[in-house]
C-alpha cells in the first residue's frame, strides 16, 4: 500500500489549502476567454420564512470581520513554491487526479510575488446594514487570474460568524436598553450588562477570539480573554485594552470547600476581594437557601459594609431563569430592602446585585427583563452572561449570509449573471456589478448592474492586490454600530 | 511542540484568574473530570471521544510557559480588571520549577471509543502539589473538547441512519463511508474549527469538501490523506456562462473532467428543466457514455429537499431508465447518481430515504452533502459536555467534593476520584469515590508534566468508532 510521504511544513494557516476541494477544479469550468468574474456578499432578505416564525427579526446587521480576514489570510505573500508544491501533493491524494492549477497560481507567485491580485470593496466596518444589500464585492485584477474571485470564497463567507455574532448581540443591547430606559431612566451601565461567558462553549480558539472580539463592538464586559488579543492585533483601540472583568467564583472554588462550607467559602471569597465587584456562584446546593440563610443573615454584616463601587453579584445557574432571577429578587429584597427609583420602580441597595448567566439568549432575555418590569424591579439590578447563545449557538442561516457571482468578462465582453433557482425565490442572487448608496431619507439601497456607476457608492476598496489599503480602528467600528434612540 | 505565538497564560475565562484567592487554605490537589452528562429525552445516548490528541499537541505540549509570556499576562490583566490580581509568582515558579511545562497529569480514555453518556470520558490533576489552581485554569480550553466530541458523535448518529437505509435496499454496506460528504467549511466559524470539525467527521467518513479537516488529520492523528473529494460545478461555474448557456456550462464540465466522478449543480435556474432537457435530452448521450467510475452526480440545491429528490428521480428515471437490485430496489444507470446537499440535517436525512425507499428508490442512488448540520449548528448543550471538580486534598486529607443545585438535579456532578470499567455485561460504567480498582480503569494516561503519553493514529480511532453489527 502507498503511503505518500507528504511532508507538511510548520504549522502556517496562510496556506492555498484553504479554498473548499471543489473551488481548486473551477478554474476549468469557466467559460472560455473569461478574463474577470466578480462577486458580492449579503446577508440575503428573507421574505418567505416558511418553518418557523422567528421573534426576532433581524432587520439590519453589523459588518465586522472582514479586517481580521484580510489580515489573517489574505494580505502579502501567501503563494510560495513551497506551498504550491505542497498543494499540489495534497490535491493529488485528494482527488487521485492531477487536477490543481499549478500554473494558475504559479503566474501569482511569479508576476506578484504570491500576493493576490484582487480588489475586494466593502461598507465602512461597523456600519449597520439593512438585509439584502451589498456588504462587500471581490473581483480578479488579473485576466489570468479570473478563477481566484471564487477560490476565496470559502475563506470570505467565514465573515457571517462575526458580522452575526455582532448583529445578534446588538439586538440585545437594544432589549436591554429599552427595558433599562423605561425602569431606570437613563442607560448607565448598559455597556456592562451582558458580559461574555462563551470562552469554553466555542468550537475553538480562533472562533473565541473572533467572536468575542464581536461582541466587544456593542459591550464592554468579557471573560473571552480571547477577544481582546484579536481586537488588539487587528484593529487597535485608543483605550489600553477593551473589555473588561471582575473577580468571580466558580463552582470548583465553592464546593472545594466542601458541602457543609458553603458560608466559609463565601467568606473567604468575599473578604478576598474588599474593593472591587465580586461575583459569587450561589447554586452549588440550594440558591434560595444561600440567598435567605447565607448571604442574607450569616454574611450580611459583610456585604451592607462594602461601597456601590464594590457591590456583591450573586449568581445564579440553574433553573428555570426568569423564575429563579424573580424569586432570588424576591428573598433578596426582603433581606436587603430596596428603594423606588424616579421611575418607580425598586432598586436594591448599591452594595447587592445579580447576575444571571444561564440559560441566557435573546429570547430569554427579553422574558426575564419583560418579568422583572411586570413585577417593578429596575433592569439596574440585573446584569447577564452569555456564552453559547452569544458565541456559538448561531449558523450562517441565521441572517442568510451568501457570496454569488454576479458579473463576468468573457471575450472582452461583460455579462450579469446570476441564480434564481425556480423551487426558491429567495435564493435568487444580484446581477452585475454593484453599489451601495444612501437614499434621501437616509436608507440605503443597492444599484445592480453597473447602475450605481455615477458615483456616490458607500463600499470602499480596502484591499488590492494583496495590500490593505484602508483600515478601521476598533473606536470606530464601535462608533458606526451604536445605537441610535430610535434603536429602543 | 505547543504554538509559540500563543500565550498559554491568556487563554482562559478572565475570573480564572481570581481563583487562586478562593480555594480552601493548604489545599493541595484538585481533581476535576469531563463528563456529557445523561439528560432525559436526548436523542444521543452515547459518544464518540475524539480530539483530545490535538488539544494536547497544540496547546499544552512542552514548554507552555516564558518570561515574556508571563509579562504579558501580567500588564494585560492588570488593565482588564483595573486592578493586580494575576498570579505571578505561581507561573514564575512553574517556569524555573518544571521549565515552563504543565505540572497536570491527564487521564482519558482511548480516543475513538464509543461511550454511554454519563460517563467519565477524562480526568485532570495537578502532579505538583504547589500548582493545585492548573487544574481548573485549563477548563477552559479543555472544555472546547465538546466540539470534536459532538461532530463526531452526529457524524456517527448520520452513519447510523445511512447504513439502516443502505442495508435494506441493497443488501450491503458498501460505500457507506462516501455517503455524508462535507460540505460545511463555509458555514463553520473559523479556520481551526473547519479544521476540528473537518477532522472529526473523518473518523466517520471518507468524503470531505473541508481541506482543513484533512491537514489536521495529518499533522496531529498521523493520517497521510483522510479524506477524498471529485471535481464538482459551483453556481459562479454555471451562470458565469450567462442562463441561456447553461447546457454549454454543463457540457463543458463534463468534458475538462472526463474519467472519474464529477458533480454539477443543476438548480441555478429551474433544476427540473435541467434534469429533463439538458441531462435528459440535449446532453444525454454525453451522460451515458461516462462509466460507473466517471458518473455524473446531479446536484439539486433548492426547494424542499425530499420532495425535489422524488421529482428529480422519477424525472431521470423518465430519460435513463433504471435497473432492479437483489433487494428489488430501483437504482439508476450506473453512470447516473443525485448528491442532495442543501437541507441536509439527521432527520431530513432519514425522511429522505424513507420516502425514497417507499417509491421503490435503493439508497445508493443518492449521497447527501451536510454543511451547517455537521459542522457548525451544535454547541456545548448537545451532549452537555461538563467539566467539574470531584475531589480535593487539602492539609493532607482528601475529600470527595459535588454541586447538586436543587434548581437542577442533572446539573448534578460526580464525587471523588473516578475511573471506568466494563461491568460484567459488558457495559461501561463510572466508579465514583476511589472505589474503583486501578486494574480495570479504562482511562490510561495520555499526558504528564508536559509529555505526550500515547499517540493515536485515525487509523485506530476510526477502528474503535466503527460501527457494530446491530447499529
Amino acid at each position: 500500500l502507498y503511503v505518500p510521504t507528504i511532508v507538511v511544513k510548520k504549522e502556517d494557516n496562510r496556506h492555498l489549502l484553504f479554498a473548499l476541494s471543489l473551488q481548486v477544479t473551477h478554474y476549468k469550468q469557466y467559460p472560455p476567454n473569461t478574463s474577470k468574474v466578480y462577486s458580492y456578499f449579503e446577508c440575503r432578505e428573507k421574505r418567505t420564512d416558511p418553518s418557523k416564525s422567528r421573534k426576532v427579526k433581524y432587520d439590519k446587521t453589523v459588518f465586522y470581520g472582514l479586517q481580521y480576514i484580510l489580515n489573517k489570510y489574505l494580505k502579502g505573500k501567501v503563494v510560495t513554491p513551497e506551498k504550491i508544491q505542497e498543494a499540489k501533493e495534497v490535491y493529488r491524494e485528494h482527488f487521485q487526479d492531477d487536477v490543481f492549477n499549478e500554473k494558475g497560481w504559479t503566474y501569482i507567485l511569479e508576476k506578484y510575488n504570491g500576493h493576490l491580485p484582487i480588489e475586494i470593496k466593502a461598507v465602512p466596518e461597523g456600519s449597520v446594514i439593512p438585509r439584502g444589500n451589498v456588504l462587500f464585492t471581490v473581483e480578479s485584477t488579473d485576466p489570468e487570474c479570473y478563477w481566484l474571485t471564487n477560490w476565496v470564497e470559502t475563506i470570505l463567507v467565514q465573515i457571517w460568524y462575526p458580522i452575526t455574532v455582532a448583529t445578534n448581540s446588538r439586538e440585545q443591547k437594544k432589549i436591554l436598553a429599552k427595558y433599562l430606559m423605561e425602569t431606570a431612566g437613563n442607560l448607565e451601565g448598559l455597556a456592562y450588562k451582558l458580559h461574555d461567558f462563551g470562552y469554553r462553549g466555542v468550537s475553538s480558539q480562533e472562533t473565541a477570539g473572533i467572536g468575542a472580539s464581536a461582541h466587544l463592538v456593542n459591550f464592554k464586559g468579557t471573560d473571552t480573554v480571547a477577544g481582546i488579543g484579536v481586537i488588539k492585533k487587528y484593529y487597535g483601540t485608543k483605550d489600553p485594552v477593551p473589555g473588561f472583568s471582575v473577580p468571580a467564583a466558580e463552582h470548583s472554588t465553592i464546593t472545594a470547600w466542601g458541602k457543609d462550607h458553603e458560608k466559609d467559602a463565601f467568606e473567604h471569597i468575599i473578604k478576598q476581594f474588599p474593593n472591587v465587584p465580586v461575583s459569587i456562584v450561589s447554586d452549588s446546593y440550594d440558591i434560595y437557601n444561600a440567598c435567605e440563610k447565607i448571604w442574607g443573615e450569616d454574611l450580611r454584616s459583610l456585604i451592607v459594609a462594602r461601597s456601590a463601587d464594590a457591590p456583591l453579584v450573586i449568581r445564579p445557574d440553574s433553573g428555570n431563569p426568569l423564575d429563579t432571577v424573580l424569586k432570588v429578587l424576591e428573598i433578596l429584597g426582603k433581606k436587603f430592602p430596596p428603594l423606588e427609583n424616579s421611575k418607580g420602580y425598586k432598586v436594591l441597595p448599591p452594595y447587592i446585585r445579580v447576575i444571571q448567566g444561564d440559560g441566557v439568549d435573546i429570547n430569554t432575555l427579553q422574558e426575564i427583563v419583560e418579568g422583572m418590569k411586570k413585577h417593578r424591579w429596575s433592569i439596574e439590578n440585573i446584569a447577564f452572561g452569555s456564552g453559547g447563545a452569544l458565541l456559538q449557538k448561531l449558523t450562517r442561516d441565521l441572517l442568510n449570509c451568501s457570496f454569488k457571482c454576479s458579473y463576468v468578462v468573457t471575450n472582452g465582453l461583460g455579462v450579469n449573471v446570476f441564480k434564481d433557482p425556480v423551487a426558491d425565490p429567495n435564493k435568487r442572487s444580484k446581477k452585475g456589478r454593484l453599489s451601495l448608496h444612501r437614499t434621501a431619507s437616509g436608507n440605503f439601497v443597492t444599484l445592480e448592474e453597473g447602475k450605481g456607476d455615477l458615483g456616490g457608492d458607500q463600499l470602499h476598496t480596502v484591499f488590492q492586490n494583496g495590500k490593505i489599503v484602508k483600515t478601521y480602528t476598533f473606536d470606530e467600528v464601535r462608533d458606526n454600530a451604536q445605537l441610535t434612540e430610535s434603536d429602543y | 511542540m505547543a504554538a509559540q505565538e500563543f500565550n498559554f497564560l491568556l487563554a482562559t475565562d478572565s475570573y480564572k484568574i481570581t481563583h487562586y484567592k478562593q480555594y480552601p487554605p493548604n489545599i493541595s490537589n484538585i481533581y476535576s473530570y469531563f463528563e456529557c452528562r445523561r439528560k432525559k429525552g436526548s436523542q444521543f445516548s452515547e459518544v464518540v471521544f475524539f480530539g483530545l490528541q490535538y488539544l494536547l499537541k497544540k496547546y499544552l505540549l512542552g514548554q507552555v510557559v516564558t518570561e515574556e509570556k508571563i509579562q504579558e499576562a501580567k500588564v494585560f490583566y492588570q488593565m482588564h480588571f483595573k486592578q493586580a490580581v494575576f498570579d505571578e509568582e505561581s507561573w514564575r515558579k512553574i517556569l524555573e520549577k518544571h521549565d515552563g511545562r504543565l505540572p497536570i497529569r491527564i487521564k482519558a480514555i482511548p480516543e475513538g471509543t464509543i461511550i454511554p453518556r454519563g460517563n467519565v470520558l477524562f480526568t485532570v490533576e495537578n502532579t505538583d502539589p504547589e500548582f493545585y489552581w492548573l487544574t481548573n485554569y485549563i477548563e477552559t480550553m479543555l472544555l472546547q473538547m465538546w466540539y470534536p466530541i459532538t461532530v463526531a458523535t452526529i457524524s456517527r448518529e448520520f452513519k447510523k441512519i445511512l447504513a439502516k437505509h443502505l442495508k435494506a435496499t441493497s443488501g450491503s454496506l458498501e460505500g457507506l463511508d462516501l455517503k455524508l460528504h462535507d460540505f460545511g467549511y463555509r458555514g463553520v466559524s473559523s479556520q481551526e474549527s473547519a479544521a476540528l470539525g473537518g477532522a472529526a467527521h473523518l473518523v466517520n467518513f471518507c468524503s470531505t469538501d473541508t481541506v482543513a479537516g484533512l491537514l489536521m488529520a495529518q499533522r496531529y492523528y498521523s493520517c497521510p490523506m483522510a479524506g477524498f473529494s471529485i471535481p464538482a460545478a459551483e453556481h459562479s461555474t454555471i451562470i458565469s456562462w450567462g442562463r441561456s448557456r447553461e447546457k454549454e456550462a454543463f457540457e463543458r464540465v463534463l468534458e475538462q473532467f472526463p474519467s472519474g466522478p464529477v458533480s454539477v449543480v443543476s438548480d441555478s435556474y429551474d433544476i427540473f428543466n435541467a434534469c429533463k432537457n439538458i441531462w435528459g435530452d440535449k446532453l444525454k448521450e454525453r451522460v451515458m457514455e461516462r462509466s460507473q467510475d466517471s458518473c455524473l452526480v446531479i446536484r439539486p440545491d433548492s426547494g424542499d429537499p425530499a420532495e425535489t429528490l422524488i421529482e428529480v428521480i422519477k424525472i431521470l428515471e423518465e430519460c435513463f431508465g433504471c435497473s432492479l437490485n437483489v433487494m428489488g430496489y430501483k437504482v439508476l444507470p450506473s453512470y447516473l447518481r443525485i448528491i442532495q446537499g442543501d437541507g441536509i440535517d439527521l432527520s431530513s436525512v432519514d425522511e429522505i430515504l424513507q420516502k425514497l425507499a417507499d417509491e421503490g428508490w435503493s439508497a445508493e442512488n443518492v449521497v447527501f452533502g451536510c454543511g451547517s448540520a455537521l459542522l457548525q449548528k451544535l454547541n456545548r448543550d448537545t451532549l452537555n459536555c461538563a467539566f467539574k471538580c470531584s475531589y480535593v486534598e487539602s492539609n493532607g486529607k482528601g475529600m470527595d467534593v459535588y454541586k447538586q443545585p436543587v434548581t437542577d438535579p442533572s446539573k448534578g456532578s460526580k464525587r471523588g476520584r473516578l475511573s471506568l470499567r466494563r461491568n460484567s455485561d459488558g457495559f461501561l460504567e463510572t466508579i465514583e469515590k476511589g472505589a474503583g480498582k486501578p486494574e480495570e480503569d479504562l482511562l490510561v494516561t495520555v499526558f504528564e508534566n508536559g509529555s505526550l503519553v500515547l499517540d493515536y493514529s485515525l487509523e485506530e480511532i476510526r477502528k474503535n468508532a466503527r460501527l457494530r453489527d446491530e447499529e
